[in-house]
Formats: C-alpha cells, sequence, structure tokens
C-alpha cells in the first residue's frame, strides 16, 4: 500500500507544479481556452485585474460575462457591447479574434482608474493591435470597466441612385480561367519607382496608372539585381496595392524585400502586369478630413474618415496612404485596414501610420480606398 | 494452453492456476473482429484527423515504390521522414481493393495483433484467465476507440501492438536467454520500429521497463538467474534492436540528421493542463479512459500489494503522467525540446494498454465474487467505454470538418492543364489529404509537420495553411508569406472551403473563378503566377535510399511472420503438482 500511497501524492503534487510551472504555448488551433476548475484564474479585486478580466471573457467569447463586468452595463445595450467588440456587417472585425493583450493602469485615485489596454487581434488580413483607454471605476468594493461604446449612426431610410460606370467583359467559355481571353492586355505604366531603405528591409515604392480605356488588373513584381548582375530576390506588391484599376486611375504601390539593404543591390527590375477584367466605378468611397496627428502612443499618423457613397455597404476597406516629397516623389506608401464596416453614407473614421524615417520630408499625400463586399465576392 | 495465430509463447506461472478458465483466444480474436471490423469496413475512421494522411502516404508508396521523394506536398518531401511499413502494406492491398479498404484491413489487423499482444503481455503478471479477460477489456478500451475513429492513428496503434507482441519473447529472453525468443522479439520490434518512430523511442522504453524489472524480480525462480545476466541480456537486446533500427530506418535517420526538426513549435491540444479546459480534459482524459477511472483504486492497491505487479504499476503510472500532457510540468521538464514535437493522447493510449493486465485481474475478481453480477458490471463497464468514445466522434465540437465533396476540386486540378501549377485548399482540414491523394498537381500546403522545409512554414507555428486561421496571427502570418511569393511556387490556384479566407484573397490579388459543391469550395486563381517549376531541395533522397526503404521496413514484417510461424515455440506440460508431492515431479517443463 506504501507504494499505492505514494504514487497518489505523487501525482497529486504534480498537479499543483501544473499550475506553479505552467507549460506555455501558444493557443490551440480551434479551441478557445477558459477554465475548467471554479476559482482558477480568478479576477482579483484590482483595475487592472478587472480590465484583464474583461479582455479574458472577450477571448472567450463568454460575453454574458464580459458584460457583466462593466460599470456602465445600464447606459450600453448587451447587444451594441457584443458588435461594437465582435464587430456586425461583416466588417473585419467579424473576422476577427482576440490573440492576446496586455494592461497598464495609467492612473488610479480613490474608487476611479484608468488603465491602458493593449489589445493584439488576429485577423483574415492579418494581425491588428488595438489601444483603447479604459476608465475603471469601483462599484460596490468591486471594480467594474466603463465600456466607451462608440454609437453607430443611423441613415434615414432612402433611395440612392447608382450611376456609376460599369464594365463587363465576355467571356470564351465557360471552362476558360478567368484572364485568358484573346484581347490585348491593357495598357498600364508604371509612373514613378522608389528604392528606399526601411529598417532591414529594402522597400519598393512608387505608382502605376491604368492609361487604357477599360478597366485593368494589375499586379507588380520587382526582381532585385545585385552588383554582380545576379538576381538577388523577387517579391510582389500582395495588398499593398489597388489592383483593380479603372481607367485612367492611379495606384499606388509597395513591394518590400525583408533582410536586404540598399548597398547590396545595383537596379531593380519592374514588371507590372496588367489583365482585362469586369470592374464597376460603385460604390464610391471618399476620403474626408485627412490630418496627420499623433495616436494615445505619441506615434505620427494620417487620420481622417471614409465616407461610402453608395447604397451598399462596405464590409471591409484598405486604406493606402501615399506620402510625397516637396518633388513630388513618392516616399513611402503605408496601408491599414477599417475594422468596421463602411454603412452607407455615414462617415467611418482611420489611422494609417507614418514612420518616423518619412516625418518631416512628407509635403503632401494621397489617400485610396480598396474594399472588399461580401455579396460580390 | 491457447496457441492461436502461433504467437504463443511460454509464460511464467506464480499463481495457482483458478479452476475456472478464461475466453480462448480465439475468441477473444473474433471477438476483436465483431466490434471493430464492421466499424472499419462502415469507413468510420475516414473522418478521423489522420486516416486522410495516411492513405496519402500509401498511394504514393502504391504509384513510387522505390521513390521516396514526394512532390505532391510541400512542393516536394522526402517520405523517409516517416516509417513506411504500414503504408507499405496498405499499397500493396489497395491494388487489389483500394486505398480505403486497405486501410481498413491494415487497421483491423492492427487491433487484432493488438489484442493478441495484451493477452500475452498481460500473462507476464497474471494468470491466464485474467489475461484473457485483459484481451477483452482491451478491445472495449476508449483510448483505442479514441485513436482509430477519431485520431486515426494507424500508426500508433499498429506499432504498439507490434512492441506488445515483443515483450514476451523479451521476458523470455531475459530470463532463459533462448535463441529463438531472441530473434522473434528483435524482429518484431524492428517491425514495429518500422511502423512508428514515436512508438519505438517513447513507447518501447516505457513497455520494456516493466518487463526487464520483471524478470529481474523472477530471476530466483527456476531456473536461477543473476541479475547481472538478465541486465546483460536486456542490454543486449536493446542494443541490437538499436542497430536493426539504424540500418533498416537508415534513410530516416539521415533525413532526421539533416534537417533536424528546428521550427517554432506547434501547439496541440494534448500538450495543454487538462484541468484548465473542459474540452480538452473530456477529450483527452474522460474518452480514453472511460470507465477505467473508476478501476484506478483497484489498480493502485492491487498493484503495491502484489510484488510482481509494482514494475507494472510503475510502468502505467509513469505512462499516465506523461499522458497529461502540459497538465503537470514532468513532461516538459523530461522531454525538453521533445514536449513541443510530441502529442501526448499516444501516452494516455499507452497507459490503457499498460492498465489491461490490471483490468483482467480485476474482471476475474469481480466475476468469482458476485458471479453473473460481476459478469454484468464488467460487460456493462466495457461497452460503456468504448460507447463514450464512439459517441464523442458526433457530439466532440472540435471533430474534423468534413461532409463536402473535393472531387470537384480533383478533377479541376486533373484536367485542362491546372496541374501544371501548384495549389492550396484553405479550410479543408484533413480533406487536404484526400485531395492530394487523387490529384496529380502539387501543393505547397501538407499534413505532416515533421516534413516541412519551407520557411513560409518553419518560421511560423503553424500546422497546416489549410487551417492557418486557428493559429491566429502566426498562420495567417504564415498563409501572407506564402501568398506572397506565389510566383516563386508557381501557386495559382486556391481553393476555399471557408469563407473567412475570401477578403485576404481579394486584396492579394486572387480572383474567383468557379465554385463547387453547391458554392461551399469556391476556387480562386491569379493569372500572373507562372508555371511551377521544381524546387531545389537537398532533402531528396538518393536512389540507393529508396531500394533501402523499400526493401528493408517490409522484409522486417517478413521475417517477423517467417520467424513466429516456422520456429515452434516451447511448451509447458499442464498440470498442476500437489503438495506435499505424492510423486517427485522430474521437471516443472516439458519440451
Amino acid at each position: 500500500m506504501k507504494l499505492a500511497v505514494l504514487l497518489v501524492l505523487a501525482t497529486i503534487a504534480f498537479l499543483i507544479l501544473g499550475f506553479v510551472f505552467p507549460v506555455h504555448q501558444a493557443s490551440t488551433p480551434g479551441i478557445v481556452s477558459g477554465e475548467a476548475l471554479p476559482g482558477v484564474g480568478g479576477t482579483g479585486n484590482t483595475p487592472e485585474a478587472a480590465v484583464r478580466s474583461l479582455l479574458g471573457d472577450v477571448q472567450a467569447h463568454d460575453w454574458s460575462q464580459a458584460y457583466s463586468l462593466l460599470a456602465n452595463a445600464n447606459d450600453v445595450d448587451k447587444e451594441a457591447f457584443i458588435h461594437d467588440i465582435n464587430g456586425n456587417y461583416g466588417s473585419l472585425r467579424t473576422f476577427s479574434s482576440l490573440e492576446g493583450s496586455g494592461t497598464r493602469v495609467l492612473n488610479q485615485s480613490g474608487d476611479q482608474a484608468l488603465v491602458r489596454a493593449d489589445m493584439h487581434w488576429s485577423t483574415a488580413v492579418g494581425p491588428i493591435y488595438e489601444v483603447r483607454e479604459l476608465r475603471v471605476v469601483q462599484q460596490g468594493g468591486n471594480w467594474k470597466v466603463v465600456w466607451p461604446l462608440e454609437k453607430q449612426a443611423t441613415v434615414p431610410p432612402q433611395v440612392v441612385p447608382v450611376n456609376y460606370l460599369r464594365w463587363d467583359v465576355i467571356y470564351r467559355g465557360a471552362r476558360d480561367d478567368w484572364g485568358t481571353q484573346n484581347v490585348d492586355s491593357p495598357q498600364v505604366r508604371i509612373v514613378s519607382m522608389n528604392a528606399v531603405q526601411h529598417g532591414n528591409t529594402l522597400v519598393v515604392v512608387g505608382e502605376v496608372v491604368n492609361e487604357d480605356t477599360v478597366p485593368a488588373f494589375v499586379d507588380m513584381n520587382a526582381i532585385l539585381v545585385g552588383k554582380n548582375g545576379q538576381d538577388l530576390d523577387q517579391e510582389n506588391s500582395f495588398d499593398k496595392i489597388q489592383h483593380t484599376l479603372l481607367p485612367k486611375q492611379v495606384s499606388p504601390y509597395r513591394i518590400d524585400f525583408p533582410g536586404f539593404n540598399l548597398s547590396q543591390v545595383k537596379s531593380v527590375r519592374m514588371d507590372a502586369k496588367a489583365m482585362l477584367v469586369p470592374a464597376s466605378a460603385d460604390p464610391v468611397i471618399a476620403v474626408l478630413d485627412q490630418h496627420e496627428q499623433e495616436n494615445v502612443l505619441g506615434n505620427k499618423v494620417l487620420s481622417g474618415n471614409l465616407l461610402n457613397e453608395s447604397g451598399r455597404t462596405v464590409n471591409i476597406a484598405q486604406v493606402l496612404a501615399t506620402y510625397y516629397d516637396s518633388n513630388g516623389k513618392v516616399i513611402w506608401v503605408s496601408d491599414g485596414y477599417v475594422d468596421r464596416a463602411l454603412l452607407p453614407q455615414t462617415p467611418e473614421p482611420f489611422a494609417v501610420e507614418m514612420p518616423d524615417n518619412t516625418v518631416g520630408k512628407v509635403q503632401s499625400y494621397r489617400v485610396t480606398v480598396n474594399h472588399y463586399i461580401r455579396q460580390q465576392s | 494452453m491457447a496457441t492461436t495465430l502461433g504467437l504463443t509463447t511460454e509464460a511464467p506461472r506464480f499463481y495457482k492456476e483458478p479452476q475456472r478458465r478464461g475466453a480462448p483466444l480465439y475468441a477473444i480474436v473474433l471477438l476483436a473482429l465483431a466490434i471493430h471490423g464492421p466499424l472499419l469496413f462502415m469507413q468510420v475512421q475516414v473522418n478521423s484527423f489522420d486516416t486522410n494522411f495516411h492513405i496519402f502516404f500509401a498511394s504514393h508508396y502504391a504509384q513510387h515504390w522505390w521513390n521516396p521523394w514526394n512532390l505532391k506536398w510541400f512542393a516536394g518531401f522526402s517520405q523517409t521522414t516517416y516509417p513506411p511499413l504500414e503504408h507499405q502494406w496498405m499499397a500493396l492491398i489497395s491494388h487489389l481493393i483500394g486505398l480505403n479498404m486497405a486501410y481498413a484491413v491494415v487497421q483491423l489487423l492492427g487491433v487484432v495483433l493488438l489484442v493478441v499482444g495484451i493477452y500475452r503481455f498481460a500473462r507476464l503478471f497474471v494468470d491466464d484467465r485474467s489475461a484473457s479477460f485483459a484481451a477483452i477489456g482491451c478491445i472495449f478500451l476508449g483510448a483505442l476507440a479514441f485513436l482509430l475513429y477519431e485520431a486515426g492513428q494507424l500508426s500508433t496503434t499498429v506499432s504498439a501492438a507490434l512492441m506488445f507482441n515483443a515483450l514476451p519473447y523479451f521476458y523470455e529472453w531475459c530470463r532463459h536467454a533462448r535463441g529463438k525468443a531472441l530473434f522473434k522479439g528483435w524482429m518484431i520490434a524492428l517491425a514495429g520500429a518500422a511502423v512508428h518512430h514515436v512508438t519505438l523511442i517513447f513507447g518501447a522504453v516505457l513497455f520494456a521497463i516493466p518487463v526487464v524489472w520483471l524478470a529481474v524480480l523472477d530471476r530466483n525462480d527456476e531456473p536461477e538467474t543473476s541479475l547481472g545476466a538478465v541486465i546483460g541480456r536486456a542490454l543486449f537486446f536493446t542494443g541490437l534492436t538499436a542497430a536493426g533500427t539504424g540500418v533498416v530506418l537508415l534513410p530516416y535517420w539521415l533525413a532526421i540528421l539533416q534537417h533536424p526538426i528546428k521550427q517554432i513549435p506547434i501547439p496541440h491540444a494534448s500538450r495543454s493542463n487538462l484541468l484548465l479546459n473542459g474540452i480538452n480534459g473530456f477529450n483527452y482524459f474522460i474518452v480514453p479512459y472511460g470507465t477505467m477511472l473508476l478501476a484506478f483504486p483497484y489498480i493502485f492497491i492491487r498493484g503495491s500489494q502484489r510484488r510482481r505487479l509494482r514494475p507494472l504499476l510503475v510502468g502505467f503510472w509513469v505512462t499516465f503522467i506523461f499522458g497529461l500532457g502540459g497538465t503537470t510540468p514532468i513532461p516538459q521538464w523530461a522531454l525538453g525540446r521533445a514536449f513541443d514535437i510530441l502529442t501526448f493522447e499516444r501516452f494516455t493510449f499507452w497507459a490503457t494498454l499498460l492498465a489491461c493486465p490490471f483490468l483482467g485481474l480485476l474482471a476475474a475478481e469481480m466475476i468469482d465474487r458476485f458471479r453473473r453480477t460481476g459478469a454484468i458490471i464488467m460487460g456493462a463497464a466495457a461497452v460503456a467505454s468504448i460507447g463514450l468514445a464512439l459517441g464523442w466522434l458526433t457530439a466532440n465540437p472540435y471533430k474534423p470538418a468534413t461532409g463536402f465533396d473535393v472531387n470537384p476540386v480533383v478533377e479541376f486540378l486533373n484536367r485542362d492543364g491546372h496541374f501544371n501549377y501548384r495549389y492550396l485548399t484553405l479550410g479543408f482540414g484533413n480533406e487536404l489529404s484526400k485531395v492530394g491523394t487523387y490529384t496529380v498537381a502539387s501543393s505547397v500546403d501538407g499534413e505532416y509537420n515533421s516534413a516541412r522545409l519551407l520557411p513560409e512554414f518553419t518560421h511560423y507555428g503553424v500546422g497546416q495553411l489549410t487551417s492557418a486561421k486557428y493559429y491566429g496571427t502566426a498562420g495567417m502570418a504564415s498563409l501572407r508569406a506564402m501568398l506572397a511569393h506565389a510566383n516563386r511556387y508557381g501557386l495559382k490556384y486556391i481553393f476555399v472551403h471557408d469563407p473567412y479566407y475570401d477578403p485576404l484573397l481579394e486584396f492579394a490579388g486572387w480572383r474567383k473563378i468557379e465554385t463547387f459543391d453547391g458554392g461551399l469550395i469556391t476556387a480562386w486563381s491569379k493569372e500572373s503566377v507562372p508555371p511551377a517549376h521544381e524546387i531545389p531541395s537537398d532533402a531528396v533522397p538518393p536512389p540507393w535510399q529508396g531500394l533501402m526503404w523499400g526493401t528493408l521496413p517490409m522484409a522486417t514484417s517478413i521475417l517477423a511472420i517467417f520467424f513466429v510461424l516456422v520456429l515452434p515455440e516451447r511448451r509447458r506440460a499442464a498440470g498442476t503438482v500437489e503438495f506435499p508431492a505424492t510423486v517427485q515431479p522430474a521437471y516443472r517443463e516439458a519440451k
């Protein structure tokens, strides 16, 4: 019996050690982390613990528990709270999950505190980092979070006429691949190209224009040529370009070469591939109130509002910002995804970062918008 | 004494033989066939996590027996990174009955061998009757059903079956130094190694130590053996097996040495703390152990009471602790870097196998004490265990995504020169392997983590790109990296079974070109992508390795069958010697 007792005691000790020395690994695919034992990983009673607990519930998609931690639950509708975090209208937030978060108490006095929450979202287009400063108050001995709900404006019912141009293409046959029609490719031209060093990444930026009278689907490729004439690397613009260009439309592009330095490169060989595709000028998304400012972290950003002038919801919008120096030369292209859907006739704020090495050189900028509409895709 | 399948061997007798006899081995085998045969031939396992993976590997051997370089995944990878024996048997049988049925046949053979192995292994520790109950209990193990029908771990189950059949020979060699036992045990162990490397490296050690310990305990019984002789024979057998494995799996070792697994760890639920997630705990603890959990007090009490059961108890307990994965820090401390590569449900399976002799003993005691009621209780508990595991197949919220038709995707890739480009599936789960099996086109993705050499995989903690979203930021970063290098790999076609990926594809320049299966699957294309070309790799095995790979593993299994069938067993004369003896027994054993 001694052996049995010894093994049982050892098992209990090992289980306790499992909490003292937890095994660290990333979240398991498809499985939301949670608690099986009541009280394990409890909330604690501090402002920071309250925010951590709220974010933990958001991560576990336990909306009821998260809502119960709000100090202003009387002012915030539960559905609106869930939509604010989890998104709606097919926005990017609906394709997102909170992967991690950090908290820091900015100030605390009496029964009030201000806590900064750094949220790391995993989304369908890549990671998104969000910073919120949350007011935390003590209610009945417990710290609770005042959720700063941004109410979405509602637009009155109306008819929005669509009279923008649209180009359709008659394909050769049902079994033909897209883009293999027996027609000439649209004429596109690289307007500018500039290679800049950004940290340990060599970045090629510039603009391309569709000079044709039909829409073009454009893909930009660049090959770095080394000092000895050998090709060093080949990359493409990926999502740092507006792929579908209407006639005479100009798009910025950016191609990154991680791990390469300008000093290694003799030249850059550019290649713009264009194909005829059906396209529409609708929806039109206007860019309003563009201005430079600093975000809560003190970083320089270009911010403004997007206005969807059509009658359809744009689910996901991507902002491409082109920065020019005093000579009109493209010196940087940055991009960012808007995590809320663009509702018709409703302004939606955006902000894209401006890297430090462009500050002071930027003379002007231009913002273009890519979009994804679920029903069309 | 049962001699079914020619696999019986002499076992020590240290208990008074009970008057009531257990079930004969042939009846137990028939029961195993009756329970698992219909399930396997009904293809219940096709929706499991890994079945399609094994079929994919077998399909390559069916077409390219001598060339382990497979171009269909990861733009080319070597199948020498995974022991081939079970896949090669499937490949051979598939020429007669197709790949799916070949899988069922090989898996069913594995189940039969496992039942026989548990019977023979249990006889080392308990009497024949209890051993027969242990073998019956093995058929109904929740862990076995879990691995067969939910995990699809063909290799783990077949390799464990072979290892458990090798152990009695190992014991016999350690105790009696019989050459026949050495050859048989050695060859079966090599065949087991040729099925699954993980079972060889980790499982065999956990299985063998209790057996060596038992041989040490038994050394003073007739015939007496010194401690040094027992240990020396055990080390000799281990060395011989290591050397044999080194030769039989030489291409595997060379591949691993050339490209050690350095990729960022890929998360797996079995490595988590099972106490902190109810679903994980249910999936990796409650379901595999099932009603065996009720027998835990008996296992610990009886195991510590009887001297000869203590090695088995300690072996079971160590394996049990490892099976808890990240619930305790012990596996991580003991395994180090290997902790992040292994999955731990197999340790739980091994633990349940090591517990089977205790279950047999419990069943015998229950039946002796409560007669029919005891039998009913034990039978109901066994049925409940397998029932829970089978029911969990449908109730598990994280079961693999299935239920859509991938044939249109296969047809698309196989026509009009589409196979000149590489492809990728998104949201296909384990159907990825099914597409790979039946298309001639090459993918940049694949289901075998250890074979991946492309930097777009190894720099991120992601398993399959088809399930990228489940790996969070790392998964999507890996997918973005792969899509960004589409031109490099000739990656033109992407098939999507989850609209989650649509926005990224659209922003990255892919265009939807077709829909399949009523819109459940969409095909996307990027026209600027050039045709795929061969990606240079230093991992391509030379022809001599292909020759070894196609010859030696299969030879081990054929030689094992040959030795077992041809070399006769040493048989024990039946009978009980009364004490005080009325006649002088000359020998306890007779040839």
